[in-house]
């Protein structure tokens, strides 16, 4: 009888995997066919006559990177993609200087004050300064016009720093004391023990951080006055009006490819770090958000 | 060894890129600032002195400083950078009108423009001189943040006859009496009209049709006796799509206008005395019900109701399309017109009457003069700024300003045709005030292009098709000229309602279903769609219109 339940039990559980993973594959399915598109539209070549222009297929011969081409060798793109580049890089490092340090402090259980500097964090956690208070603050300090102005307001990510206070404070406490009784100051427990045991924790928010400082366009809008400061999303979203702004000028910018394969191969280009980036951190991704997210 | 290394490199990086990040932004005007006394003294001597009476030594002539201006302007080519550091212009500008220029390029889209200004708005920050939208500027008047210009003109006597002369494009910018933007022209009027296959006609033995039931058989013709002669059922008499946007534009927008033309309903507005929505009007509905008609037929691009205007374009370059409309530009030239040539070597798009409608109306749709707004903020005039805006605009409409700031360097980017005329032979394609590398040198080319005949003969340059036919953008512009359209200018004053997005979405939404045949179209139902307007507010908007319409002169 036992067995008989065992054998019914396991039956469904392999139907609910079926179906679990026919779901994921279907879901799958549904994000790549509009990569796919994406893609197939910007290797359409410009003389599309016999391909349907907005079909998923296209013979492989008939592939031409001509918009890719054209969008590499234009002057701002590389410039907008260097920018982007930079606010990355360098909103990451500041991202992960301001957060970590504060994260460790908030999980020493024996911090003074620390219910007041927790309570100061949720507040703007719940409630948001809003867009012109934010706007004052960056333009009295001057930070208008320079990397700065979108790297530092999102300098901590309150989200994010909570999850990694969590998943610091779920770190053995006895290897702190450990550290601690061998004479190591706090910023040594940090660097030498905690830090080294926080690899998935700081590559996942460090993703978090890098995806959206690449994704970065409100506040690029806002606070960058200069062109040549601004990053790819700008570009790309110019890119992506051209077509309707251009039916007036005779400018022929993009010579030899058409105008949807330019703006399927800006799209394409400008989300392929972000998805070259991710299998190589996927392996942490779970580990770091689970145990961030859960304290024992 | 090797984490001392890594330590050791991260933290150079982090130094490197924090020294950079920290670095002021260069400004491109900043450095050569410095010789800014130097020009002023020396650039007055240019010009005669004013004869005096007195046989003394003439008086020196008033030192003119440099002023520092910013300005927020709309580049012409989106995706193009703004110009160079060392862009001549910016000397030029400093030489002749004293005035040492930040440029700003403003976001593309007209949502991100009025962020931005709002933002700075907010803040007291607002440049100097900037491009807005009227209703951002509307609430800029009503904060009190925007200057009025009006005595302004008089010390820009050149542009403001060349720019700010049209008296119903100048109500674009004025509120309670008083000019608070300089209105420049804006886009070209009538430059979207009908247009039709003409080998597709001469391969079926037609003519263009002139009136709705003759454009009805024709479409069919298109549709169904195969003019392309490939063997398939691939082509459609009508292609259209939702185009346009807002309240002036509700519905089906101006691509179907046409239609509507054709029953003397042209546009959303009734402009006459009583200024109420066409909506209201029995013919309105009739027009709608031939647009059914034309859907039901299936004579017009199926994919019409989603698809977006590249699609669209997409669709004729294709070849599947026999009758639309389009605009002139978007059409002919060559940078257009090169894929639909690269396909059809043999076809040709020829303009096209607009059609009649049962009572003899025709109309090709709506045509509103539009303007590009410069505002000048009331900071800048208490700060002392307002002559020298007026100087740098006054240098804009020079014939200097003009052609650098239209063109380019001439001989470098142009040169000047036997006839004066803005042409690029003998230049280099990548030095050609045309090619992208020169885009940065033109962004500000909107703020001086006032459609001159050397303007339309720079920018609408005809051409050889590939098989050696002639190609005039212009000349299908002076064609479409010649067509009857509807003056809805007053149109661009009337003040969206609060709950605008509501608005529109129902009207526009219910005329699709309409013709879609997702809701019976019957007198019955109709008078439901109109009240359901109504209870959106339809009747207080209209009282509001014609308020408006009586402020600003447009309703007598």
């Amino acid at each position: 009888m036992a067995t008989k339940a065992r054998i019914i039990k396991r039956g469904d559980d392999t139907i609910f995997q079926i179906l679990v993973n026919t779901f994921l594959v279907l879901l799958l399915i549904a994000v790549l066919i509009p990569l796919w598109k994406v893609l197939i539209m910007s290797v359409t070549p410009l003389n599309f006559l016999d391909v349907k222009a907005y079909g998923l297929w296209l013979d492989p011969w008939k592939w031409s990177f001509e918009a890719y081409k054209q969008l590499l060798s234009h002057p701002s793109f590389t410039r907008a993609a260097s920018n982007s580049g930079i606010i990355t890089i360098g909103g990451v490092i500041v991202n992960m200087l301001l957060t970590v340090p504060f994260a460790y402090a908030l999980s020493v259980e024996k911090l003074p004050g620390r219910k007041f500097f927790i309570t100061m964090v949720m507040i703007p956690f719940l409630f948001n300064a809003g867009l012109i208070p934010v706007y004052l603050v960056v333009n009295k300090l001057g930070l208008i016009d320079s990397w700065w102005a979108v790297i530092l307001p999102g300098g901590i990510n309150i989200y994010n720093l909570l999850v990694m206070k969590s998943f610091f404070e779920g770190l053995p406490e006895e290897l702190k004391e450990a550290a601690r009784l061998d004479g190591a100051n706090e910023i040594q427990v940090l660097w030498t023990v905690i830090l080294p045991l926080s690899k998935p924790i700081l590559l996942t928010i460090g993703l978090f951080y890098a995806v959206a400082h690449w994704n970065e366009f409100f506040n690029a809008i806002l606070y960058l006055n200069d062109a040549k400061l601004q990053p790819l999303t700008i570009l790309l979203r110019n890119i992506l009006l051209a077509a309707n702004m251009n039916e007036y000028v005779e400018y022929d910018a993009f010579s030899s490819a058409s105008v949807q394969s330019i703006k399927s191969a800006s799209v394409f280009l400008t989300m392929l770090p972000m998805v070259a980036i991710y299998p190589w951190i996927q392996k942490y991704f779970t580990k770091g958000t689970l145990l961030g997210g859960v304290k024992s | 060894m090797n984490k001392v290394f890594y330590k050791s490199m991260l933290a150079l990086v982090l130094l490197a890129l924090l020294a950079s990040a920290c670095a002021p932004v260069a400004s491109p005007t900043a450095e050569p600032a410095q010789e800014q006394p130097t020009a002023a003294v020396a650039a007055p001597t240019d010009k005669p002195a004013e004869p005096t009476a007195a046989p003394t030594e003439p008086p020196a002539p008033p030192e003119i400083e440099v002023v520092d201006l910013e300005l927020w302007a709309g580049g012409r080519v989106s995706e193009a950078g703004p110009p160079p550091d060392d862009w001549v212009a910016y000397d030029i500008i400093r030489e002749q009108a004293k005035v040492n220029l930040k440029l700003v390029l403003l976001p593309s889209t007209q949502a991100d423009q009025d962020t931005k200004i709002n933002a700075a708005a907010a803040s007291n920050s607002l440049p100097d001189v900037f491009m807005v939208s009227r209703d951002v500027l509307y609430k800029l008047v009503q904060a009190g943040l925007v200057a009025q210009v009006d005595d302004l003109l008089p010390m820009m006597p050149t542009r403001t006859a060349g720019h700010y002369f049209d008296a119903d494009r100048n109500k674009l910018a004025t509120f309670d009496g008083a000019m608070y933007g300089l209105p420049d022209p804006g886009a070209l009027p009538q430059t979207d009209s009908l247009v039709i296959r003409q080998d597709w006609l001469d391969k079926l033995g037609l003519t263009a049709p002139t009136n709705l039931d003759e454009f009805m058989e024709v479409a069919k013709a298109f549709t169904f006796n195969d003019p392309d002669g490939n063997g398939a059922q691939d082509t459609y008499g009508f292609c259209a799509f939702i185009d346009g946007s807002g309240l002036a534009q509700a519905g089906l927008g101006p691509r179907f206008d046409f239609i509507y033309g054709a029953y003397g309903v042209a546009g959303v507005w009734n402009l006459s005395d009583s200024v109420s929505l066409n909506a209201r009007s029995e013919d309105y509905m009739k027009a709608t019900e031939f647009i059914k008609n034309l859907n039901d037929e299936k004579v017009i691009d199926p994919d019409w109701p989603t698809l977006k205007k590249d699609e669209f374009r997409a669709r004729w370059k294709q070849g599947k399309c026999g009758i639309m409309i389009e605009n002139f530009a978007a059409l002919a030239n060559k940078s257009n017109y090169k894929d639909f040539d690269e396909n059809f070597p043999d076809g040709q798009w020829v303009a096209m009457d607009a059609v009649a409608g049962p009572d003899g109306e025709a109309s090709m749709g709506t045509v509103m003069k539009t303007a590009r707004i410069y505002a000048v903020s009331q900071k800048a005039i208490d700060e002392g700024k307002g002559e020298a805006i007026a100087r740098f605009l006054e240098w804009t409409a020079s014939d200097e300003g003009y052609f650098l700031l239209g063109f380019g360097v001439e001989g470098e980017n142009y040169v000047k045709d036997s006839n004066g005329y803005v042409v690029t032979e003998g230049i280099a394609p990548e030095m050609a005030w045309t090619s992208k590398e020169m885009q940065p040198l033109t962004q500000l080319a909107n703020m001086v292009y006032i459609f001159t005949d050397v303007e339309m003969q720079a920018r609408y340059v005809a051409y050889k098709t590939k098989n050696g036919r002639d190609m005039d953008p212009k000349a299908y512009y002076a064609e479409f000229l010649t067509k009857p359209f509807t003056q809805a200018t007053g149109a661009g004053v009337i003040n969206p309602p609060s709950n605008a997005a509501d608005f529109v979405r129902f009207y526009s939404e219910n005329i699709v279903q309409f013709v879609l045949g997702q809701k019976p179209l019957t007198a019955e139902a109709w008078a439901e769609y109109i009240a359901g307007l109504d209870s959106l507010g339809a009747a207080q908007l209209e009282a509001d219109a014609k308020e408006t319409l009586l402020q600003t002169g447009f309703l007598k």
